[in-house]
C-alpha cells in the first residue's frame, strides 16, 4: 500500500507561492517522512529551487476565484482524488507547516476519509468562531486524509458536485462568503454523502495563525509572529498561517 | 500601583496566559495515539478506563475518537503506550510552564 503527501502550489501575479511550498516541503521531508507530490503548472515549476525527489503533476488551475481582491488559485483541490498516485494521501495546504511529526502517524489509520473541524486560533482570539453563522458544521479542508477506494472517490464526486452549483449550496446553507473555499465545498460535501449526520474527524484543532499576525521568523522547529506591540512564537507545534506575507520572511 | 505599571503586568498576564493556552494546545495534539489503526487520546479518562478494565480482563472494547467500537487485546501494551503519550506531552507542556512562571515572578 503506498502513501504520501499530495500538495498544491501555483504562482500568482501578486504572491510566490513556490517559496512557501520550498519550505513547506523542506518540513514535510522532515517530520512526515513521507513521498511527495506537488500539483503546479511549468511557469511556477521553473521558478522552484532544487528540492530532492518529488513527483510533480502538471495542471492549468482553474482561474477566477479571488480572495481580498487578489488571484486565488485554490480551486482543484476536487481532483485530489485523480491527481493523488498513492493509496493512502495526506493533502496539506502549502501554508500548513509541520513542525511536529502529529500528522505522520494518521498514515497507520484505517479511517476512509479524514478531516479536521476546529481550528485553534493561535492569538487567542476565537477568530474563527464567526463561521457558527452557517447552518451546518464547518471543516478545515487545510489538510485532508483519503484512501482510494469506492466510498472516497463518491465524496469526492460530490464535492464536485456541489462545486458546479456552488452558489445553489451556499445559499441553502447560509454561507455568505461568495468566493470558493474549499472549506466550505468539503463541508457540505461531507454533510449530503453522509446522509446528513456526522463524520470522522481530526481529535485535535488546526492550530492557527490569522492573516493579521505579521510572520518574523521562521525556523525548522517553529514560528514567531507580531500582533499588534506582542510578539509570540511556538515550536515542535504545526502552524497553518493564513498571512501569505510570510513569503518574505 | 503606577497606571504604567499595572498596564505592564496586565500585558504580560495576557501573554503568558495565551502562551499557556497554545502550550496546551500543543499537549492535546500530541496526546493523539494511533493504536491498532484507531486514534486515542491518551487523556486521564482514557488512560483510567483501560487501567481499571484491564484489572478484570485479558481482552475487551473501547470506543475511539471518532466513537467506533475497538477490541484491545492486550491491554499491557495499549496502557504503556498511552501512559508515555501523555507523560511525553505533559512533559513538554512541563518545561513551557516553567518558563512563564520565571518571566511572572
Amino acid at each position: 500500500m503506498s502513501s504520501g503527501v499530495l500538495l498544491f502550489c501555483f504562482d500568482t501575479e501578486h504572491t510566490r507561492y513556490h517559496k512557501i511550498l520550498e519550505r513547506c516541503i523542506r518540513l514535510v521531508k522532515k517530520n512526515i517522512c513521507r513521498e511527495i507530490t506537488v500539483v503546479t503548472n511549468f511557469d511556477t515549476y521553473q521558478k522552484m529551487s532544487p528540492m530532492g525527489f518529488i513527483n510533480y503533476k502538471f495542471i492549468e488551475p482553474e482561474l477566477g476565484n479571488t480572495k481580498l481582491g487578489k488571484e486565488w488559485n485554490n480551486v482543484d483541490r476536487h481532483m485530489a482524488y485523480e491527481l493523488s498516485p498513492y493509496d493512502t494521501t495526506l493533502v496539506m495546504d502549502i501554508d500548513y507547516f509541520c513542525f511536529s511529526d502529529n500528522l505522520k502517524q494518521l498514515f497507520d489509520t484505517g479511517y476512509d476519509f479524514l478531516v479536521p473541524d476546529t481550528a485553534h486560533d493561535l492569538t487567542g482570539r476565537n477568530t474563527f468562531d464567526q463561521r457558527r453563522r452557517s447552518m451546518i458544521p464547518m471543516v478545515w479542508a487545510t489538510v485532508l486524509l483519503f484512501k482510494k477506494n469506492d466510498k472516497v472517490r463518491k465524496i469526492f464526486d460530490t464535492v464536485k458536485y456541489i462545486k458546479q452549483h456552488y452558489s445553489y449550496f451556499t445559499e441553502m446553507y447560509r454561507i455568505y462568503v461568495k468566493n470558493l473555499r474549499n472549506d466550505y465545498l468539503f463541508a457540505m460535501a461531507l454533510q449530503q454523502i453522509n446522509g446528513f449526520v456526522g463524520y470522522e474527524t481530526f481529535p485535535f484543532a488546526l492550530p492557527t495563525l490569522p492573516p493579521d499576525c505579521e510572520v518574523v521568523k521562521i525556523t525548522d522547529e517553529g514560528i514567531s509572529w507580531k500582533h499588534g506591540d506582542q510578539i509570540s512564537y511556538v515550536e515542535n507545534q504545526d502552524v497553518h498561517v493564513l498571512n501569505k506575507e510570510i513569503v518574505n520572511v | 500601583m503606577d497606571i504604567n505599571e499595572l498596564k505592564k503586568q496586565s500585558d504580560l498576564s495576557y501573554d503568558i496566559a495565551v502562551a499557556k493556552r497554545n502550550a496546551l494546545e500543543k499537549a492535546h495534539s500530541r496526546q493523539v495515539v494511533v493504536y491498532r489503526e484507531h486514534l486515542f487520546r491518551a487523556d486521564p479518562v482514557t488512560i483510567c478506563l483501560v487501567r481499571t478494565l484491564k484489572e478484570s480482563r485479558d481482552r475487551f472494547c473501547v470506543l475511539d475518537t471518532n466513537s467506533n467500537p475497538v477490541e484491545i487485546t492486550d491491554p499491557a501494551e495499549f496502557l504503556s503506550i498511552l501512559v508515555e503519550r501523555n507523560q511525553e506531552s505533559l512533559n513538554t507542556y512541563y518545561q513551557v510552564y516553567r518558563t512563564f512562571t520565571k518571566k511572572d515572578a
